[in-house]
């Protein structure tokens, strides 16, 4: 290289002259106006003067949602608070809420919409502008439409809730296919699915303001729970405040368990023993309450009298003694009896359920034997007990639906794998796409998700993804470059949670709605753009349109048709305030005690069930016809119901969601079960694969720690530094059987996968199993996700802290040896009951 | 975007309005702040840890990297996790560190970080105590404020790193992006300042706004209606406090009814800070 | 008095240009066009005298696909996905704080301020961050380009002025970043355009440096 003098550079300027002349790049230019410097005098004075902004906000690290305040200095947010008028939160969020600074400014994020010009996995990418992007999807989309087979586009996500489901929604109903994933198989599924086939609804709240004694199995609470913060603060001022007792069944010593008077370690998958065995003991021991017999139905009979639903009660639990809960979990036997009496003398007393619990074979059961316990407690829906979530019931703007509109029998599982898939079973999506048996979309898009890491065999996602015979086009709109976008054709860069607009609806601890929005505390970052705006534009190039015209305006019109939100000031209000509720609400507890009036026009008594309902509603032709098919028979009749007969008063009680037909008793005996050939009554059923495991096997748990969501945080510095290895926890005794010492590298093998780590050796943990957490094994994610700068070749460009990474360990991925088995009843990924080998490597 | 106009406005826009505040104001005032420390003429600032409360969250170590712009490698406050006992007995704890802001021993009153600055005392200082009374003292490398905080002057560091060594405790490091103003070829010492950005300002700690265990409780314990003095009058805490011998007399009290605190308690090694790295294990 | 006069405003006029050119050569992906005009013989000649060989950098290849390569390559350099070598200001300077190497760092903020302070604004199609290598090239060019303008009608107070401004943004910013920026492409590029174009910009950033410290200037 010629160095640089003034005749060679005034020859380059001159040229270059020429070629501005003739208006090269002038198109994008960055500035505009002209300069003024001296106009005036010479008062050019670019300092700082630091600008400060405190906007409320709602937080989405994880599905919690706390509302925060986020502080913005000179554009940049620099950091995230509580927001002190939450009745939700109390004022606190978590230390992933903290880290959501990180989400933003990252610099592996990906800030324009690209297109793939190499072979999927071949890491070759070129920027193209929206405009092409949505042109080109578009195109696919119209041409699938317009063929009647919208149901080829399949669109599938990890984390919508909220407005940011309800936009999305709005979209794909206006467009025409029903082919929607989600992800909650592989969260708790078959938790809600237990709930619904009882109370209708789902979604337990924990009302530890209120509660005298909590038994937990299985719940982290301490750590992670889809309600963290609003509920863990309460139940640890419960406990120290108030003297709570806090009992925790768990595999391992979590954070919760060890902060419980009593850790309680179990066998993986005997909880339902242990809650059988508790109820055995409350009912044999005349511990239990009546006062909820009456909306309990326990045995095929509707109208059985309270003694013989107790007597009914006691002969489906018999066989359940503390002894033999003792045999199938190791939890000794008076253990079980004395929580069991505690629980049952505490004035009020929460049982407490999670993923521990119900992430098994038959784990939607366990859910309603937890119910069962419950109730014969008297702990269902009242003050202190287990109790229906309270979330903001939003209205909001709806788009004319399409005039055809299909889907996809790809959410649901296998035919005959999931009795009831009500939340889908969305870890089978990709085995069945490959299956093909079910038809194959030709367009998939995912968004907050990431299905080649968090699936099980989610090697096997990542070769399906890659292959282009499978599903020609795929696009996926992310924030970060990861295991899944990286199979894209066209990856679209998403705005994080902090710049984007929502309403949200998540449960409140105390019973009382809390509304609340998100609103952008920065402008998004390049080129990102929110969904909820891409949604309205991608219609009009389709050629439709909604009734809404970004995410902003969807809030705003939400805001305003909202009752209450509406009145207290609507949009304006919402985001000077950022939450609201009702100032003059009592919790709610007791729903189902209401008293009904059964006089409106068209509600008929089914005198076999005792429910009224209203035939017009259901669409029966007459009343007389209704009465003869009857209520349980008539299709439509759940939509109908008004009201359950109980003695001679119409309450409200359990009225059924649209999933389950059912009566508005809670339905320990359930017809729905029983017609599938499933225990109608709840019991406990061994997991089957553990009662042939050879003698060398364990069994494998995953779980979550409190400083990562699954697939999110990976990226987020402050959160890798405290977490980001994963060595497998294993008991002493059991890493002694195979010569394994603390800090060993061992092997985790299983029939489907094997991965290599170390060995955590702890008596934190039960003998008999392995366990090891699942955030981490990053293969893509960022610098301070996977360790590695990129799959592109050079190095990172990685903030300046990077060099500060102490860290060189990045864990591992324990998704590789874990097979995607279904709960046969709710559809819930098994995580917890995969058996492996484990040798010293 | 908007301003927030609701409750604790006052404060917020105190904050907003002062330059050069540190990152990340509080929307929490602390109910310790002026107002309770008119009580007596100069508070005397004081956490109380309480070990029931602490659930391992990790929300307080985040926040202060949020706060305090905290690089990687190093940590103002962590969580030291412990697991102890035979399986099926075993217990588990967690123990919230972090600067103790000591009072110094009985004689003169002067904590051994300040001891070993070579830089103290150094320049001299105004503090205007709650009552709008001014206090002259002597500020330095490090040196302690007339409230009690225990603050480090980059300008005024050299960088020797001798407070680093003799902290007991070893909460200090140095700050690989802020250079010793009196010899720039090195790195200032750094450490916990309790937020005294957000303290003079009305506004308590992050690490104490974030607490969702409410485990650390901040206040003046010059004043004996403050939380943190009914706590250690409550609990009898004055002798609950890290390492008592050595005479370092900590303004940080831990709540322990278990006895927990010694078997939890990870000690620095000398010339080490390995202990003061926050991991979940 | 006069030639010196129009010498200068020539001058700041050259470098205005060149700043021009490369904010072009960083704005975006080279278009068509801009690869025909980096031809011409004329820029072709200029450049030749500078040790490059457009023939070299710009092989013989239909338009397109030449456009697609250089695209590709600019993406692989600059946007990513993952790994890049991010066009920002703020990626590439330590400062004080956990902002530093991230994106819309402290010097984001005082680019912005900078440039707005100069009674410019950022157009409002422009989507990229305020301290992108191109904008900070813009910038430079449009003050130089006043300055040239004062030069020519006398009014040498404001050009000295000016002068004196675009010295100190080189000062705090160009020459903050742009040296190791340009290092970082030369030792990365997988084909010569965005490699030459790299040491032409250094070597650029390396003349100013001459230019901002040569006295007089009445």
């Amino acid at each position: 290289m010629t160095k640089m003098n003034r005749r060679k550079f005034m020859t380059l300027a001159s040229a270059s002259g020429a070629a501005l002349a003739a208006g090269v790049g002038g198109s994008r230019k960055a500035l505009a106006g002209s300069v003024k410097i001296v106009e005036g005098g010479k008062d050019f004075s670019p300092t700082t003067g630091k600008e400060r902004q405190a906007i409320p906000t709602t937080c989405w690290q994880c599905v919690t949602r706390d509302s925060m305040i986020g502080y913005v200095e000179d554009g940049r947010l620099v950091k995230l608070e509580g927001h002190p008028d939450s009745i939700r939160t109390l004022g606190k969020i978590c230390a992933k809420g903290q880290a959501g600074v990180n989400q933003v400014y990252f610099p592996d994020r990906i800030l324009h919409p690209l297109k793939r010009v190499g072979k999927r996995g071949e890491h070759k990418w070129k920027r193209i502008s929206w405009d092409e992007a949505l042109t080109e999807i578009a195109g696919k989309l119209k041409e699938l439409r317009d063929a009647g087979t919208p149901e080829l586009f399949m669109y599938q996500y990890g984390r919508h809730k909220a407005s940011q489901a309800a936009t999305m929604y709005d979209f794909m109903s206006a467009y025409g296919t029903g082919t929607i994933g989600n992800h909650t198989s592989v969260c708790e599924a078959s938790k809600w699915v237990g709930q619904e086939s009882l109370w209708g609804g789902m979604y337990d709240n924990w009302d530890y303001d209120n509660t005298d004694f909590v038994v937990n199995f299985g719940s982290n609470n301490f750590e992670t729970h889809t309600n963290h913060i609003p509920t863990s603060q309460r139940l640890i001022r419960a406990k120290v405040d108030r003297g709570v007792p806090l009992y925790v069944f768990d595999v391992r010593l979590t954070n919760t368990a060890a902060k419980a008077d009593e850790w309680l370690p179990l066998k993986p998958g005997t909880d339902g023993a242990i809650i059988m065995a508790m109820t055995n003991v409350i009912m044999n021991e005349g511990l239990f309450k009546k006062d909820h017999l009456k909306f309990m139905r326990v045995t095929k009979e509707f109208n059985a009298t309270e003694d013989q639903k107790i007597a009914a009660i006691k002969e489906h639990v018999a066989k359940f003694t503390p002894e033999f809960a003792e045999k199938e979990s190791g939890v000794p036997a008076d253990k079980i009896r004395e929580i069991a009496r505690g629980f049952a003398k505490a004035k009020s007393a929460c049982l407490v359920t999670y993923r521990g619990a119900v992430k098994h074979y038959y784990g939607a059961d366990t859910e309603r034997g937890a119910m069962l316990l419950a109730a014969v407690t008297n702990n269902l829906d009242q003050p202190g007990g287990r109790v229906m979530g309270v979330g903001a019931g939003w209205s909001h703007p709806k788009s004319k639906k399409a005039a055809v509109s299909k889907a996809l029998h790809i959410k649901d599982g296998f035919p005959g794998e999931v009795a009831f898939p009500t939340h889908h079973v969305s870890h089978q999506v990709w085995p069945m796409i490959k299956d093909g048996h079910h038809g194959r979309p030709k367009v998939y898009w995912w968004s907050c998700y990431n299905p080649a890491f968090i699936n099980g065999d989610n090697k096997g996602v990542s070769a399906l993804m890659k292959d282009e015979s499978i599903i020609p086009f795929q696009v996926c709109t992310t924030i970060v470059y990861d295991e899944s976008s990286q199979y894209a054709d066209i990856i679209l860069p998403d705005v994080t949670y902090l710049e984007r607009w929502d309403w949200e609806d998540m449960v409140s601890a105390n019973q009382i709605a809390e509304f609340s929005i998100r609103q952008p505390l920065v402008k998004p970052l390049g080129e990102a753009r929110c969904q909820g705006d891409v949604w309205p534009e991608l219609a009009k190039r389709i050629g439709f349109e909604l009734a809404w015209n970004g995410k902003e305006d969807f809030v705003r019109q939400s805001c305003e048709m909202t009752p209450g939100v509406k009145e207290a000031g609507g949009f304006e209000y919402m985001k000077k305030a950022g939450v609201w509720h009702d100032p003059n609400a009592k919790p709610n507890f007791g729903f189902f005690a209401k008293e009904v009036d059964v006089s409106g026009d068209g509600v008929i008594l089914d005198t076999e069930t005792g429910v009224y309902w209203n035939w017009k509603k259901a669409g029966s032709k007459s009343a007389d016809e209704a009465k003869k098919v009857g209520y349980l028979k008539t299709p439509g009749a759940k939509g109908a119901y008004v009201a359950q007969k109980i003695g001679d008063k119409a309450y409200l009680a359990y009225p059924p969601n649209t999933k389950f037909t059912k009566t508005g008793l809670l339905d320990f005996y359930s017809d729905n079960f029983a017609s599938k050939g499933l225990p109608a009554f709840p019991t406990y059923t061994p997991i089957p694969e553990h009662q042939k495991m050879a003698a060398d096997e364990l069994i494998m748990t995953t779980y979550k720690i409190a400083v990562h969501t699954h697939s999110r945080t990976a990226h987020c510095k402050w959160l890798a530094e405290i977490k980001h290895d994963n060595p497998a926890w294993i008991n002493p005794k059991t890493a002694g059987e195979r010569g394994i010492k603390n800090g060993d590298p061992i092997k985790v093998t299983s029939h489907v996968g094997e991965f290599a780590t170390t060995a955590y050796v702890t008596e934190g943990i039960v003998p008999g199993v392995v366990a090891i957490s699942h955030h981490l094994g990053r293969q893509h994610s960022g610098i301070y996700g996977s360790g590695k700068p990129s799959p592109v070749s050079g190095g990172a460009e990685a903030d300046s802290d990077a060099k500060n990474m102490w860290w060189k360990k990045h864990g591992v991925h324990p998704n590789v040896a874990m097979p995607n088995w279904s709960d046969p009843i709710g559809g819930s990924q098994r995580w917890f009951d995969t058996p492996v080998k484990v040798v010293k490597a | 975007m908007n301003e927030i106009t609701k409750k604790g406005i006052t404060r917020r826009e105190l904050l907003s309005s002062t330059a050069g505040a540190a990152a990340g104001a509080a929307a929490i005032a602390t109910g310790a702040g002026p107002a309770e420390a008119a009580a007596a003429e100069v508070p005397r600032w004081g956490m109380v840890m309480d070990l029931r409360k602490c659930i391992g969250c990790r929300a307080c170590t985040v926040s202060c990297k949020s706060e305090n712009d905290v690089s990687l490698g190093r940590f103002r406050t962590v969580i030291q996790e412990k697991t102890h006992g035979t399986f099926p007995n075993t217990k588990k704890g967690f123990l919230p560190l972090m600067c103790n802001h000591c009072e110094g021993n009985e004689k003169d009153g002067v904590p051994p970080c300040v001891k070993a600055c070579p830089e103290f005392p150094g320049e001299r200082a105004t503090f205007i105590a709650p009552n709008g009374k001014k206090i002259r003292y002597r500020s330095g490398g490090t040196y302690k404020r007339p409230d009690g905080l225990i603050l480090v002057d980059a300008a005024q560091c050299v960088g020797c790193g001798k407070c680093i060594d003799a902290c007991p405790y070893g909460v200090r490091s140095f700050n690989p992006y802020v250079k010793a103003g009196k010899d720039p070829t090195k790195q200032a010492a750094d450490k916990c300042t309790m937020c005294a950005h957000r303290i003079d300002n009305g506004v308590e700690p992050s690490c104490v706004n974030t607490c969702q265990g409410r485990a650390r409780i901040f206040g003046d314990l010059n004043d004996p209606d403050s939380n943190v003095s009914k706590l250690v009058k409550e609990h009898n805490l004055a002798k609950n406090v890290l390492l008592p011998e050595e005479g370092t007399h900590p303004q940080l009290f831990y709540v322990d009814p278990n006895n927990e605190l010694n078997t939890l308690y990870t000690k620095r090694q000398k010339g080490k800070l390995d202990h003061f790295v926050d991991q979940i294990p | 008095m006069g030639n010196v006069r129009n010498d200068q405003a020539d001058m700041a006029q050259a470098r205005s240009n060149v700043y021009g050119l490369l904010a072009s050569v960083f704005r975006a992906e080279p278009t068509t066009d801009f690869v025909n005009l980096l031809k011409s013989p004329e820029m072709s000649d200029a450049v030749a005298g500078l040790g490059i060989s457009i023939e070299q950098i710009l092989p013989d290849l239909p338009e397109d696909k030449l456009a697609e390569d250089l695209a590709v390559e600019y993406t692989r350099l600059f946007i990513g996905p993952g790994s890049r070598i991010s066009p920002y200001e703020s990626i590439h300077v330590e400062n004080e704080s956990n902002s530093s190497g991230e994106f819309w760092g402290k010097q984001t903020a005082e680019v912005k301020v900078f440039i707005e302070a100069a009674g410019l604004k950022y157009a409002d199609d422009y989507v990229e961050l305020p301290d992108h290598v191109s904008a900070e090239m813009e910038f430079m060019q449009r003050l130089a380009s006043f300055e040239s303008k004062s030069r020519r009608e006398g009014k040498n107070e404001d050009a000295m002025f000016c002068k004196g401004i675009q010295k100190r943004f080189y000062d705090e910013h160009l020459s903050k970043w742009i040296p190791q920026f340009c290092e970082k492409i030369i030792d990365r590029s997988e084909t010569p355009f965005f490699k030459e174009m790299a040491e032409l910009t250094r070597d650029v950033i390396e003349f100013e440096r001459e230019n901002f410290s040569k006295k007089s200037d009445a």
